[in-house]
C-alpha cells in the first residue's frame, strides 16, 4: 500500500477488496500490544515475589515489604511508554482505550490492596490478586484475539482459585507461576508472532 | 463508453480510488488518526493526501479536526456516520460484482 507518486488509479472490484482487507489488517497489526510489556510485568512480579520469598527464608521478615516498592517503578515505566506512544502519532482506538483503562484501574486496585489492605485480606490476598489479574489477561487475550494470552489468563484464573485451598506459605509459588504462565510466556509468544508478521 | 466503465458505474466514485479507499480503510480500523499516521501508512505525498482528504471531507465521509499539539499544527481525522454507511455500501457492491448471485 504505497503511493510514492501522484497517480490514483481506478481499481477492479477484486483489487479494491484486497486493498481494503490489507489496509485494515496492516493497521490493526500495529495495535497488537507489545509483548515486551507483558514480559516486563511478569519478570517484575517474579523479582518482587522471589525476593520476598528469599527474605522470608532468611527470616528477614521486616524487609519483605521493600521489594513491593518496585511495582510503582513499573508504573513509572508505563507512563514513560505512554508518553512515547503519544509522540509517535499513534491513532486512538476504542480497543486500546478500553484495555488501557481496565489495565490502570486494576493495577491501581492491586497496589492499593497490597499496600493498605493486606491485613484485612489475610490468606485471601494472593488468590484475589490472581483472580483480578486473570480477569485482565483474559479480557486482553480475547480482545486482541491472541489465544496464548487467553489460555494464560484462564490458567492464572485456575491457579487463583486453587490458591484458596493452599497454605499461605505456598502463595508465593502460585504468584510466580501466575507471572510465568500469564505474562512471560504469552509475552514472548506475542513478540514472536509480531516478528513473524513482518517477515 | 468502455465496458469497464459501465461495469463500475454503481460503485461510489469517491471511494473507488486507491488512495481515498486506503485512507477510509485506515479510518475504519481506528477511532481517530492524525495526518502523519496516514502519511506513514500510505507513504503518499502530503499534497496528494491533502487533496484526497479534502474530497472525502467535502463528501461528508470523514471529519477533520485541526488543532495544535506541542506548538505544531495537528490534523486529526475520523470517519463520519455517512462515511461508515458509504464504506459498507461500497463493500457490499464489491461483493456483488465478485459474486453476482
Amino acid at each position: 500500500m504505497k503511493f510514492k507518486h501522484m497517480e490514483n488509479p481506478t481499481l477492479t472490484p477484486e483489487q479494491s477488496l484486497l486493498l481494503i482487507t490489507k489496509t485494515i489488517e496492516e493497521t490493526k497489526e500495529r495495535f497488537k500490544e507489545n509483548g515486551h510489556i507483558l514480559v516486563f510485568w511478569g519478570v517484575l512480579m517474579l523479582i518482587v515475589i522471589g525476593s520476598q520469598f528469599i527474605l522470608s527464608l532468611l527470616e528477614l521478615y521486616k524487609f519483605t515489604m521493600y521489594p513491593v516498592y518496585l511495582y510503582p517503578l513499573g508504573g513509572v515505566y508505563m507512563i514513560y511508554i505512554w508518553i512515547n506512544e503519544r509522540k509517535k502519532n499513534m491513532p486512538k482506538t476504542i480497543i486500546g482505550n478500553i484495555l488501557g483503562n481496565i489495565g490502570w484501574i486494576i493495577g491501581l486496585n492491586l497496589m492499593i490492596m497490597g499496600f493498605l489492605f493486606s491485613d484485612q485480606l489475610g490468606d485471601a490476598m494472593a488468590p484475589v490478586f490472581l483472580l483480578l489479574f486473570a480477569f485482565f489477561i483474559i479480557v486482553c487475550g480475547l480482545t486482541i484475539k491472541f489465544r496464548p494470552l487467553t489460555i494464560g489468563g484462564v490458567l492464572v484464573n485456575l491457579i487463583g482459585l486453587g490458591s484458596f485451598f493452599l497454605d499461605r506459605d505456598y502463595h508465593g509459588f502460585s504468584m510466580m507461576l501466575g507471572a510465568v504462565v500469564g505474562l512471560i510466556i504469552p509475552g514472548i509468544l506475542l513478540n514472536y508472532a509480531r516478528r513473524k508478521a513482518y517477515v | 463508453m468502455p465496458e469497464e466503465k459501465l461495469m463500475f458505474k454503481e460503485l461510489d466514485p469517491i471511494l473507488h480510488s486507491q488512495l481515498r479507499l486506503s485512507i477510509v480503510s485506515i479510518l475504519m480500523s481506528v477511532d481517530e488518526a492524525n495526518f502523519n499516521f496516514i502519511k506513514d501508512e500510505t507513504q503518499a505525498t502530503s499534497g496528494n493526501i491533502s487533496i484526497q482528504i479534502k474530497k472525502l471531507q467535502d463528501a461528508g465521509y470523514i471529519k477533520v479536526k485541526k488543532s495544535f499539539k506541542n506548538n505544531y499544527p495537528n490534523t486529526s481525522l475520523s470517519i463520519s456516520k455517512k462515511g461508515i454507511e458509504a464504506f459498507e455500501n461500497y463493500v457490499n457492491s464489491l461483493k456483488k460484482y465478485i459474486n453476482p448471485k
